[in-house]
């Protein structure tokens, strides 16, 4: 035994020290850094497999940092859920790296590659604490790292856009962890834990005696991971930063980095609130609506976008809202089909942008009308365009159909039919602004009218895993389908 | 009620010194100012944290002696709140290195002259 009771603590020790060490090899050794990365990033995805194979044999168990329990010390907590989103987010950052080593070398200057390679580890170490962690203060600060180094790894292009984008992003973040500090503060006051579990075995009698008090800190909750997460109203950091961003840092803000604060949401409403609280406050109400509106209008926002990464990053705001309309649904399939659209939409996502990365790199193109007849010069970047804007629409045979499903299925179980119509209704927006792109790069007559260079194999290779992870979901999502439903049986 | 008020003043103080701070930093143009909301808004957030470890008539939590009846001040919000401090600190020292950038960009830390310099191109 004796290593494997270290793992959930290793796999943020692992990250953190190649985030140290990135910089320092990357001046001195500089062929041994990037592989260093992808090795520690390997190593912590092979731990978090084995704490999944691990809570799926005994359940869910806790790990104390320093062997301090709690209420004195840091709680570690594996179980299902937490498990799948480690493993989403660590699977995924491998991957958008493995992508990244050649785009960066286009993108940025060579001399910052050492900086990039500590702030992409910082991010995925903090992503991976905020699975992790039992405490929310310990949540708080992971929350304010992840801030910075996802602004960081936007600003580090240095262009005028970027920098204009990530400050902003900046201090719409800091609203949101300030509202977040002041939120925990007001649990603090009342139960006088950080402990999720006792904070939640406090809250109920709370509740009763200080009701005011926890209608703050609910809505200072939902505005803080609302703004983090780009919920409906809070969104409008969103596209200038992730569209300005570099294409490897956009895929990484797009697919995992706004996802995290969505389960952050979810542990806070399911883990910490006591039901009580649920039901006498309609908070769920509140996220629905919110949710619903961020579907309706970021289609309709992407649809009026003429740069294609502006596009995606407004396609995202819609997509986002699929996630939270999972967890306000409060209903275990509906609950199902969002976590599933966590793991469907952070691939998808993440593979949009590296088409348009790829389409950047090889021709210079940005903008959605100068894309007519792409796809006789790119034909495999074209064909993973295609292959995630169908699963973004939801055609059958692609992970995106079955998210929609299970909501849907949801929706209907619960008795609101009209989540349904907003989730077609969406389905056929995504169609009207996708579509034409696909019919135009394909279809159109005429020969492609600028240069291209020739795509580096080192891009290719994650497109093609990233179509063959989205058909594979597409056609066998029954393992994670059910590993989905026994995780979120421990919240109900 | 405005005894209970006037007895508990130090959290109204942190809540109106949160609400000066985040308005400020959402509606002024100067993002130097931004910047100092920001500070001013998570400072209210510290004091509110560190009243609420607060306790009347209590000592220092510095434990010598096997002393049963001392009150203590609870140190746990203090020292969350100096991991706090340091969090504020450098995202602090990073929106400024973030405005250096942008005035060398625009020659003005003003945010609505930089929307008009971007629209006059």
């Amino acid at each position: 035994m004796g290593l494997t009771n270290h793992f959930p603590a290793l796999i943020l020790a692992i990250l953190l020290g190649i985030s140290f060490l990135s910089p320092i090899l990357f001046r001195w050794v500089r062929k041994a850094s990037a592989p260093a990365l992808l090795l520690s990033l390997f190593l912590a995805l092979v731990m978090a497999v084995y704490l999944l194979i691990q809570t799926t044999q005994v359940g869910e168990f806790s790990y104390y940092m320093g062997g301090w329990p709690p209420p004195w010390g840091i709680e570690l907590k594996i179980n299902l859920i937490r498990a799948y989103m480690l493993i989403v987010v660590l699977a995924v950052s491998l991957w958008i790296m493995v992508y990244a080593l050649k785009d960066l070398e286009h993108e940025l200057k060579t001399d910052v590659l050492g900086w990039y390679y500590t702030l992409y580890a910082l991010v995925v170490a903090s992503m991976a604490g905020m699975a992790l962690t039992n405490d929310l203060f310990n949540l708080f600060v992971l929350m304010e790292i992840c801030a910075i180094s996802a602004c960081a790894i936007i600003s580090i292009k240095e262009d005028r856009a970027c920098l204009e984008a990530s400050f902003k992003y900046l201090i719409l973040s800091a609203m949101g962890t300030g509202c977040f500090l002041l939120g925990v503060a007001m649990v603090y006051m009342v139960t006088g834990h950080m402990n999720y579990d006792l904070v939640n075995e406090y809250l109920p009698v709370a509740v009763e005696q200080y009701p005011n008090n926890m209608f703050a800190a609910s809505a200072l909750f939902i505005v803080a991971f609302g703004t983090k997460a780009a919920l409906f109203p809070l969104h409008v950091w969103l596209p200038d930063a992730h569209a300005s961003a570099p294409s490897p840092s956009s895929a990484m803000l797009s697919g995992l980095v706004i996802k995290i604060y969505a389960f952050g949401l979810f542990i806070v409403f399911y883990q910490i609130f006591p039901r009580s609280l649920l039901d006498s406050i309609p908070l769920n109400e509140i996220i629905l609506w919110l949710s619903s509106m961020g579907i309706m209008f970021g289609s309709i926002f992407a649809m009026v976008q003429v740069d294609l990464k502006k596009m995606l990053a407004y396609s995202s705001i819609g997509q986002i809202g699929y996630v939270f309309l999972g967890i306000g649904l409060d209903d275990t399939i509906a609950m199902t089909g969002g976590f599933y659209h966590l793991l469907v939409h952070a691939i998808m996502k993440s593979m949009l942008f590296m088409c348009a990365g790829v389409i950047i790199y090889t021709t210079g193109i940005r903008q959605i009308k100068q894309l007519g007849g792409i796809g006789q010069v790119l034909p495999i970047t074209m064909i993973a365009f295609t292959i995630g804007s169908a699963s973004m629409i939801g055609i059958p045979g692609t992970g995106g159909l079955i998210s929609k499903w299970y909501l849907a299925l949801g929706a209907l179980e619960i008795g609101r039919p009209i989540f349904v119509v907003i989730i077609l209704a969406s389905s056929l927006l995504n169609a009207i602004y996708y579509m034409p792109i696909i019919v135009n790069a394909f279809m159109q007559q005429e020969e492609f009218a600028y240069e291209v260079k020739a795509v580096p194999r080192q891009m290719l290779i994650p497109l093609i895993i990233g179509m063959i992870a989205i058909v594979f979901l597409g056609v066998f999502s029954r393992p994670v389908i059910v590993l989905l439903e026994n995780g979120l049986q421990l919240f109900f | 009620m405005l005894i209970k008020i006037a007895h508990n003043y130090y959290y109204m103080v942190a809540i109106l010194l949160f609400i000066i701070g985040m308005h400020t930093m959402l509606t002024h143009s100067n993002l130097i100012k931004k910047v100092i909301a920001m500070n001013i808004m998570d400072t209210a957030v510290f004091l509110l944290f560190v009243a609420v470890g607060y306790t009347y008539g209590g000592a220092a939590p510095i434990v010598t002696a096997p002393a049963n009846e001392v009150l203590y001040v609870n140190p746990l919000p203090g020292s969350l709140m100096l991991t706090g401090i340091v969090v504020a600190v450098s995202i602090t020292a990073y929106a400024l290195s973030l405005i250096v950038k942008i005035y060398r960009f625009y020659g003005t830390v003003d945010y609505d002259e930089i929307c008009l310099i971007r629209s006059q191109e």
